[in-house]
């Protein structure tokens, strides 16, 4: 869902979009009309739906209509939309993609709503705030922030007989090895023990996971950092557990991957919550476990979701926005929001019982310590995420791991600057 | 005694891409009539076309986002645009997918177009119009069509392929086959166009000609050489034009199936443009790079004109 590439018919839908076009509007004390666009299509889109329909029925001053897209033409619409004032008053949009906007002047700054002690801001999972950041000033609020898990295919691991989760990196290789199976003996696994994409991956946040597991890193405080010998290991160690052990097929993205294990070829992933219905709709009986951990950390990088408010709106409806926020975020709503979702609560005073009836969110939200958020405040992602993508398929395709991370570091620094 | 051959029709070949010049009498009022008929497509153009144009070469001298006040930086995005060894990559990646597509395209729809304009050719119309389908499919569906079928895993391709002992492996990840297979689906998308003006251009050649260059003792390969090839150059510089425009321009089947990858080998002038406008917001680059590749595809259209110009300059 966050990837961007997957949905397209953007040039044509883009023009549709300007065409048809749609703005929120009202007098200054007449009843406000906000457009929300976001790209919530499963279930947790008529959760999201029902949320603004309560919003809805309690404010009679305010009116939200909503716009569902996909991700990738939100993110393909938004500019010209925005730009030629007939943009969404609030958008939801993938974490990484907000400072790009929000540093350009799209959205408005939400510092005052935040100091709000009716904001329901106060107890926002810290990780989940820092992705809407941009030098200092908040943009938007959290709509969704889960660390990547592993989900796996427990049929298969009951036919392999192992019998508990790997808890570090080199148990998960051993145990995808004894889950990859080539019958024919052609050379070609039929069944692989994980699919590990090198590039495109899930949110972007596989590889992250894995440098910041071994002590790495992409970027700290503004600087790249992604040269290090703890990321050449990191990259050598998964090169060598996916080309010389074959425990995952090469060239996967993050959407080949969803599709092997919901095909059930492959017997382990790293997803998002979404991936709980893709086995479910598929017939395969799956559990989630944290990623393993490195030799020196126990991390994954968070899939997030931001909301933010047009800077073009007027007072009154950035105030209805804000209202709106602080609704979304009350007690009630995120727990709503959370088991309908499948995404871990975004407040971290919400009790662990209070989401215990979704088995998915409980497991997700036992490990939500371990998420973190990727590339928080960069503004030119775009540019640091294909330097990683770059290095990693490369690495994986059995490059000079030195000479790429060398040159990964000069692109990435290039985009920070 | 001679037998008497009556005169062959004198041959006029069509008129050239830039049309004969006429008469200069009744220009005035002629040519008011003529803007009144074209006025509604004027007005279209001039708001959709050129308007956007001459905005965008504004904003190629501007920092503009999208968002907020522009500032005037001058030549800086044209400077960025010839030192970025990103967009030097774009370049060469562009030059290469042209050269794959445009020779390939463009020959096998002249191949198909004489071979279907043989009359004898039984289901002749079944086979024109079975060509033809590809280009009224979209880029995108075809594209996405393409993806899965040659996809490693569910492609049935590979799979038919499979059986036959051939494995293709990962096309769409394979630095050296990403290219080619772009290029490809791209010459299945597009030549039943071309194909379709071939035949056209082979069905104004008089057949008197070719009776005449086999009394001569043509054989084929001379026939096709001296006579159909030379009556059919201004198609020939029409259908080259949009193969390579089209090529230039490279960029739906892209999208779907590479995203530019593996690593940027796929990464074309106009991916570059897409995402520099909409994914990093810098609209004011993205206009500076649109007008670079517009001014390069003006120029190689000018020289090929220019080339086609001159043969049939000779031919006459």
């Amino acid at each position: 869902m966050t990837r961007t590439r997957t949905l397209l018919g953007a040039g044509a839908a883009a023009l549709a979009l300007i065409m048809t076009g749609c703005s929120g509007g009202g007098d200054a004390d007449g009843p406000v009309e906000l457009t929300f666009w976001h790209g919530y299509t499963e279930a947790d889109g008529d959760v999201l739906e029902a949320i603004v329909e309560d919003f809805n029925a309690s404010h009679e001053d305010i009116t939200i209509a909503t716009e569902v897209k996909t991700w990738a033409s939100i993110d393909d619409t938004l500019l010209t939309a925005l730009s030629a004032g007939e943009g969404p008053d609030i958008v939801a949009m993938p974490a990484e993609r907000l400072p790009v906007y929000a540093s350009r002047g799209a959205f408005a700054s939400l510092d005052d709503f935040y100091e709000d002690e009716d904001s329901n801001t106060a107890h926002l999972v810290p990780g989940a705030v820092d992705m809407v950041e941009v030098e200092g000033e908040k943009y938007g609020v959290p709509a969704g922030f889960v660390p990547l898990a592993v989900y796996y295919n427990t049929s298969l691991f009951e036919d392999a007989g192992i019998e508990e989760f790997p808890q570090d990196w080199d148990q998960w290789v051993e145990a995808a090895e004894q889950l990859t199976v080539d019958e024919n003996g052609d050379g070609t696994p039929e069944q692989y023990g994980a699919v590990i994409p090198d590039h495109e991956t899930v949110a972007n946040g596989l590889w992250p996971s894995l440098f910041y597991g071994n002590g790495g890193g992409i970027v700290e405080d503004g600087q790249a950092v992604i040269d290090s010998p703890q990321n050449a290991e990191t990259l050598e160690f998964w090169r060598s557990a996916i080309v010389d052990d074959q425990i995952s097929p090469t060239g996967v993205d993050g959407i080949g991957a969803d599709e092997l294990f919901g095909s059930g070829k492959a017997a382990m992933t790293v997803g998002g919550p979404w991936m709980a219905s893709i086995a479910t709709e598929n017939g395969i009986d799956y559990a989630i476990a944290p990623i393993p951990a490195g030799p020196e950390a126990q991390a994954a990088s968070a899939i997030g979701i931001s909301m933010a408010a047009s800077a073009e709106a007027t007072d009154a409806e950035q105030e209805a926005a804000e209202e709106f926020f602080s609704f979304f975020l009350n007690e009630e709503n995120s727990v709503e929001w959370s088991l309908g979702s499948g995404w871990p609560p975004l407040r971290s005073d919400i009790p662990a019982e209070d989401v215990a009836s979704n088995p998915v969110v409980a497991s997700l939200t036992e490990m939500a310590e371990l998420g973190r958020p990727l590339l928080p405040g960069v503004v030119n992602s775009v540019d640091v995420l294909t330097a990683v993508d770059e290095l990693t398929q490369r690495a994986v395709a059995g490059g000079d791991i030195d000479a790429l991370l060398d040159e990964a570091q000069g692109k990435i620094q290039d985009a920070l600057e | 005694m001679t037998a008497q051959h009556p005169p062959a029709r004198r041959y006029r070949p069509p008129a050239p891409l830039g049309g004969r010049r006429g008469s200069r009498r009744g220009l005035g009022r002629r040519n008011l009539r003529a803007f009144a008929f074209l006025a509604p497509a004027l007005v279209v153009l001039g708001l959709f076309v050129v308007w956007p144009m001459i905005s965008a070469l504004r904003l190629s001298f501007t920092d503009a986002s999208g968002f907020g006040r522009e500032e005037w930086v001058g030549l800086e995005n044209y400077v960025t645009v010839f030192t970025d060894p990103d967009i030097l990559n774009a370049v060469l990646n562009t030059v290469q997918y042209t050269l794959l597509f445009t020779p390939t395209a463009v020959l096998a729809a002249l191949g198909l177009a004489l071979l279907l304009n043989n009359p004898h050719l039984p289901f002749r119309s079944f086979f024109r119009t079975a060509l033809f389908v590809p280009f009224v499919i979209s880029f995108a569906v075809a594209a996405f069509a393409w993806s899965y079928l040659i996809d490693p895993q569910v492609g049935l391709l590979n799979y038919w392929l499979g059986g036959l002992g051939i494995r293709m492996g990962n096309v769409l990840q394979d630095p050296t086959l990403a290219m080619p297979a772009v290029a490809f689906v791209a010459v299945w998308k597009l030549f039943g166009f071309y194909f379709v003006i071939f035949l056209a251009g082979l069905q104004d050649i008089p057949a008197s000609l070719y009776e005449a260059a086999r009394v001569d003792g043509a054989g084929p390969w001379s026939r096709l050489r001296h006579v159909t090839l030379p009556l059919l150059s201004n198609t020939m510089a029409f259908v080259l034009i949009f193969a390579m425009i089209a090529a230039l321009q490279a960029f739906d089947q892209i999208y779907v199936m590479t995203g530019g990858g593996p690593y940027g080998n796929t990464q074309t002038m106009v991916m570059e443009i897409y995402e520099s406008g909409f994914r990093k917001l810098e609209v004011g680059f993205a206009s500076a790079l649109s007008y670079v590749l517009l001014i390069a595809t003006l120029l190689l259209s000018i020289v090929q004109f220019l080339f086609f110009g001159r043969k049939e300059k000779d031919l006459s």
